[in-house]
């Protein structure tokens, strides 16, 4: 049995909820006091995870810390059909997206941490940051629509869409709205039309 | 911005933030109204002062730390479930919000929104009807009440399994600032769970809610209550931030209230009657219907 | 060379028309005014104030049906009119006809979605070549500093008509967001439609963004 321990104001758990939903994997969901407890950082999980963060996956006697590293193994365990992670051309392309969705991307999620729970950070730097990342991250999908592409690699949804959505989903939690990414806007309306979608807090289930 | 000159605001107590908020034996800055206080605790002792040093009038209740600029005319309000000992206290953690604490309450008192906002958990699209309710001033203890009110809930709190017909009365204390809740637990539907937002007004348009509960529930941990009020919070804050203006208007035509709005009609009226200002839009010059 | 100032032009381009298809709402910001870009199921594209009368919530974050726009905060209804016509909390409630959203006037053309907000009765909407639409880039320069960076004179004030090699023209609609940011649609005339080609097009719009981007502010 699957079992995440998992905060629902998580961007990153939220990587992880909305792949095994798309999945349609059953999963036992442990909550982790993450604010105002700070549970994540208790000696029970820094033993599961040394980095002190979450969504941390066990899945029988694999623990697998880092939600882009999850949805690759989510997707090479559970997708027999290798849509969600092909192993061809497109492989190295998901790979490089999937380290963009965890790396710069991140911006985004430091300025959501300081704007909505006050976390102490350079908001200026993260947020220009979060500005600079979403507007990498329109000027390619404009070009993949110049390819008649709808999705960051291929011509389907992959674990690189996934990895990418929620924080630019809840872009909006840090006060910058879509009105500078024409290309995100419809992205992120044919994410949420994914047979087995399911939202999150900051993300409005009606669109 | 400075501390504001709104004395309707300024004489009010009110939360800095849950006494876990504060690490014992540290300093920690906090702004309220536009002033910038320091938070000194030492064991169990708490000191605030303010911008020029000088000690502000500290409370510790209801396991939350108040304090005042101004002069309160009355004291903190009562909550007489704070001592029936089968409750369990909630500290849901600080959220802030770039929106005025006004909108912040009388979103807070709003059941129009729950289908929409709080899609199949407080409300659902195919029962949306608000129906009559009744709200009254009082004027004794300075409090607006809305009773009778009611509405379906596919799940009504972290413990509900199925739907109910959900019963609500909120209250908002002399510090309009303040709003809690009253709704009936799922196990047990003849008593009432206490769901409170204390909202901490930073700036005009920024506030810091500290939501707290004290409810009748003895199965769920608490990582499940918390993250069941935060995730009914965080999707009430992207309306909040994103509504126009973002001050409470309370000139008349700038916004269309129904009857479905008693509680914000009441609610506006006696802002305006308590003649606050912090976190209140300037009148506009409207344009012609 | 005669230069039209923004206060006299009424009609300004505020996205591509590709960008806001059928059933979705497009939030743009023109002078610093919040608007709600959206398409019904009957193809009319709308363009409103970015604000419900009922608490004034931002429609944009709304929902299309048919051809109504939804409020996400009540649910409160909209029709392509902007006139309210159903409001769920009161489902048996005749909706007053006074309750509506701020319409302005709108117009497609050349590719383009072009809005009026000066509210005095509309002159006629611009006519443009049509182009096919390329890109739309947000940069992070006023209008100002985009006008200094062409030379050439244009068919519209906001339209640029840059000829390059190959045939190919771009059409560079320009739009004023704030003081500080304006965004910029682009078209192709002539050139060549495949991908590889196309993408080398939105390159050099990008590459006048960073231009834009990088010269020096006005003295």
């Amino acid at each position: 049995m699957l079992k995440l321990h998992d905060y629902v104001l998580s961007g990153s758990c939220y990587k992880v909820r909305l792949l095994l939903a798309l999945l349609r994997l059953d999963y036992e969901r442990v909550p982790v006091d993450f604010h105002p407890g700070r549970q994540h950082k208790s000696a029970v999980y820094f033993a599961l995870n040394p980095l002190g963060q979450i969504p941390i996956l066990e899945d029988g006697p694999l623990v697998l810390r880092d939600a882009q590293a999850i949805l690759a193994h989510l997707a090479n365990a559970y997708d027999p059909d290798k849509n969600w992670l092909p192993r061809d051309g497109r492989f190295g392309l998901i790979m490089m997206w999937l380290s963009f969705a965890g790396g710069e991307l991140m911006a985004l999620s430091a300025a959501r941490m300081h704007d909505m729970l006050g976390y102490e950070l350079d908001i200026e730097t993260a947020r220009a940051n979060g500005r600079k990342a979403l507007r990498i991250l329109d000027d390619h999908l404009a070009d993949r629509g110049i390819d008649g592409g709808q999705w960051i690699v291929g011509d389907a949804p992959t674990i690189a869409d996934i990895a990418c959505f929620p924080y630019v989903a809840l872009s909006h939690d840090c006060g910058l709205g879509h009105e500078d990414y024409p290309a995100i806007n419809l992205w992120q309306r044919r994410v949420r039309k994914l047979p087995g979608f399911v939202s999150m807090p900051g993300i409005p289930d009606y669109f | 911005m400075a501390r504001t000159t709104d004395k309707a605001a300024l004489d009010n107590w009110y939360v800095l933030g849950a006494l876990g908020d504060f690490p014992t034996h540290t300093v920690k800055g906090a702004r309220l109204l536009g002033a910038d206080l320091i938070v000194r605790r030492a064991g169990v002792q708490f000191q605030v002062s303010d911008e020029v040093g000088a000690k502000l009038p500290v409370e510790q209740r209801y396991g939350h730390l108040w304090t005042t600029l101004g002069a309160p005319t009355r004291p903190i309000f009562a909550m007489p479930e704070w001592d029936e000992p089968d409750r369990r206290p909630v500290y849901c953690g600080a959220v802030r919000v770039r929106a005025s604490g006004l909108r912040v309450v009388e979103n807070f008192l709003d059941l129009a929104h729950f289908p929409y906002v709080h899609t199949d958990i407080l409300g659902t699209e195919s029962k949306p009807e608000v129906a009559r309710y009744q709200v009254e001033h009082r004027a004794d203890v300075d409090e607006v009440w809305a009773t009778k009110c009611e509405f379906f809930q596919p799940k009504a709190a972290a413990s509900a399994d199925g739907g109910q017909m959900s019963q609500y009365m909120y209250r908002v204390v002399a510090n309009p600032f303040l709003v809690m809740l009253y709704k009936t637990p799922p196990t047990a539907p003849n008593r009432w769970d206490v769901i409170a937002l204390f909202v901490q007004p930073v700036e005009e348009d920024l506030s810091i809610a500290h939501p707290f509960m004290l409810v009748i529930d003895e199965t769920s941990s608490d990582a499940e209550l918390i993250a069941f009020q935060q995730m009914i919070f965080l999707q009430d804050r992207i309306v909040l931030e994103n509504q126009r203006p973002r001050l409470l208007p309370l000139q008349p035509g700038r916004e269309t209230p129904t009857r479905g709005d008693l509680s914000s009609v009441i609610y506006r009226r006696w802002l305006k009657e308590k003649n606050i200002r912090f976190g209140v839009e300037e009148p506009v010059r409207l344009a012609h219907a | 060379m005669k230069s039209m100032t923004d206060e006299n032009q009424t009609w300004h381009p505020v996205a591509l028309g590709v960008d806001v298809p059928a059933g979705v709402t497009r939030a743009v910001i023109l002078n610093g005014t919040e608007i709600v870009l959206w398409r019904g199921a009957d193809g009319q594209i709308r363009a409103w104030d970015d604000r419900c009368p009922h608490r004034g919530m931002r429609l944009s974050y709304g929902f299309v049906r048919g051809n109504s726009l939804n409020c996400l905060y009540h649910g409160w209804e909209y029709e392509g009119s902007s006139r309210c016509i159903r409001i769920p909390a009161h489902p048996d409630l005749e909706v007053p006809k006074t309750i509506k959203a701020t319409a302005h006037a709108v117009h497609e053309t050349g590719g383009l979605v072009w809005m009026n907000r000066s509210g005095t009765a509309a002159s006629d909407p611009p006519a443009i070549a049509e182009g096919v639409p390329l890109i739309s880039t947000a940069i992070d320069r006023p209008i100002g500093a985009l006008r200094d960076l062409f030379r050439a004179t244009s068919m519209h004030p906001a339209v640029i008509r840059e000829d390059i090699l190959d045939g190919l023209s771009l059409l560079l609609a320009m739009h004023p967001v704030s003081e500080r940011k304006s965004m910029l649609h682009a078209l192709t005339i002539g050139g060549s439609d495949a991908p590889a080609d196309r993408k080398r097009y939105a390159l050099a719009v990008r590459q006048l963004r960073q231009q834009a981007e990088t010269m020096a502010e006005a003295a």
